[in-house]
């Protein structure tokens, strides 16, 4: 049971609102648990651990002090440690939203918040066309690699301007071809109509959305008002 | 390719994009001109992912400083490409947006939106300046739109504050937080914007070298 994508964006922008007001602490943890208790609930425990240990680690690297412990080198490690920890909330709600959303209820998403057809479209096709990228790559080494061009692991460290020509320049050709395929085929299922697009994917905001959404939006305007 | 879908022309959203008023095209963004965006983009966010992973390998833990500059070395021929396939004003900025979003949507910084909307509109417009097949204005093009990647790497900055600010509460004087940080950050930020610039010329300039080796003798171009 999930979030509707458009809750997961606004704790996205949550996220992002508490690293622009440099949130205190408290509000900081509070914040966090917040936002893993939905990583969790939507299965992903293992992840929403890693996060938890994660944070708590950098957070007791940030209360050093170097200067008591008499290492004034440590500063490097408490400050990114303070820094890092502070982007972390970004990430979480990031995995969160990349993780448990589908490819459909994300574009569905973006047409209920009135995402202009011009973004719409190339985000489709981005969702489409990136996991093919990865095999085509697989491809092209492979065929390198019979005609003893560049081969083997260390083949990038000492060609690489050759090894980047070499493969780009295939993986552009076949996305030509592929764009005029995928045109093709868009067109004749109706993408280039206008007016509203039907989905098969149903979202609709939930009282868990509300619950949600008001239960993290809480913390940070307390904090802002100056109130914890 | 661009079939005779005649009526197919943009969806009429109003607002958000001002670039209807397209130069020489009849029309603006086609459905079939927006695919052509979404597979570049797609490759251009491989070549993020790649210069992300490479420049967190070099740089350890301050992660992503030069992240803008390693995209901008290789990235060079996916952006010449997509301008010589399309032609047309509004690639260069959607891809720009595009990008952005998914940067925000895997957890980037929020800000990092308005670098990558200024910078490649302002890209379009010069590239629009020499009409998408002028070379130099191309490759200048090219630099200003490597400049949109900036976003990924502001929080460094915020993350200054952020650090000083724990410093300031833990009782330390002024004077002390600024010999902590003294020339760590001018300096690499001037190192990362200049290293921005020399590696976006040589990657336009890589690009255009492919165009013309591979792609022109091709006809795809």
């Amino acid at each position: 049971m999930g979030l509707d994508p458009r809750a997961k964006l606004y704790l996205l922008l949550l996220a992002n609102l508490m690293l622009f007001f440099h949130v205190g602490l408290v509000t900081q943890i509070v914040m966090v648990v917040l936002f893993l208790t939905p990583l969790a609930a939507a299965g992903r425990l293992r992840m929403a651990a890693r996060f938890a240990v994660l944070y708590a680690a950098l957070t007791a690297l940030g209360m050093l002090d170097p200067d008591a412990m008499g290492v004034p080198q440590l500063h490097v490690v408490a400050a990114l440690a303070v820094g890092v920890s502070m982007m972390l909330p970004c990430f979480m709600t990031g995995a969160y939203a990349f993780t448990t959303t589908s490819a459909s209820a994300f574009v569905c998403a973006m047409r209920r918040m009135r995402v202009p057809e011009t973004v719409v479209i190339p985000c489709v096709v981005i969702i489409r066309f990136f996991p093919t990228i990865l095999p085509d790559y697989r491809r092209i080494r492979e065929a390198m690699a019979l005609r003893g061009i560049a081969s083997g692991a260390f083949a990038w460290i000492r060609h690489p301007a050759q090894s980047l020509e070499y493969v780009v320049v295939p993986l552009l050709m076949n996305a030509t071809t592929v764009a005029q395929d995928l045109s093709v085929a868009a067109l004749t299922k109706g993408l280039g109509r206008k007016g509203a697009h039907t989905s098969r994917t149903a979202i609709r905001m939930r009282a868990a959305d509300w619950v949600m959404m008001s239960a993290a939006t809480a913390p940070l305007v307390l904090d802002i008002a100056g109130v914890i | 390719m661009t079939a005779p879908n005649a009526p197919v022309t943009t969806p009429t959203t109003p607002s958000s994009e001002a670039e209807s008023p397209d130069t020489r095209a009849k029309r603006g963004l086609a459905t079939a001109d927006l695919i052509t965006i979404g597979v570049f983009s797609a490759l251009y966010f491989v070549m993020v992912c790649i210069a992300t992973l490479v420049s967190t390998l070099f740089t350890g833990g301050f992660g992503s400083i030069f992240l803008p500059a390693i995209a901008a070395l290789i990235s060079g021929p996916v952006f010449m490409l997509l301008d010589a396939r399309l032609r047309k004003f509004g690639g260069i900025t959607v891809m720009g947006l595009v990008i952005g979003l998914f940067l925000f949507v895997s957890g980037h910084f929020a800000l990092s939106f308005v670098a990558s909307i200024v910078f490649p509109l302002a890209a379009d417009l010069i590239a629009r300046a020499g009409a998408y097949r002028n070379k130099v204005l191309l490759l200048v093009s090219y630099v200003v739109f490597s400049y949109g990647l900036t976003g990924p790497i502001l929080p460094l900055w915020f993350m200054k504050d952020a650090y000083v600010a724990s410093l300031e509460a833990r009782g330390k004087d002024a004077a002390y937080i600024d010999g902590v940080f003294a020339n760590i950050n001018m300096g690499t930020f001037v190192l990362a914007m200049v290293a921005i610039l020399v590696c976006a010329l040589i990657g336009g300039w890589f690009g255009q070298r492919l165009m013309r080796k591979h792609f022109v003798k091709a006809g795809i171009a």
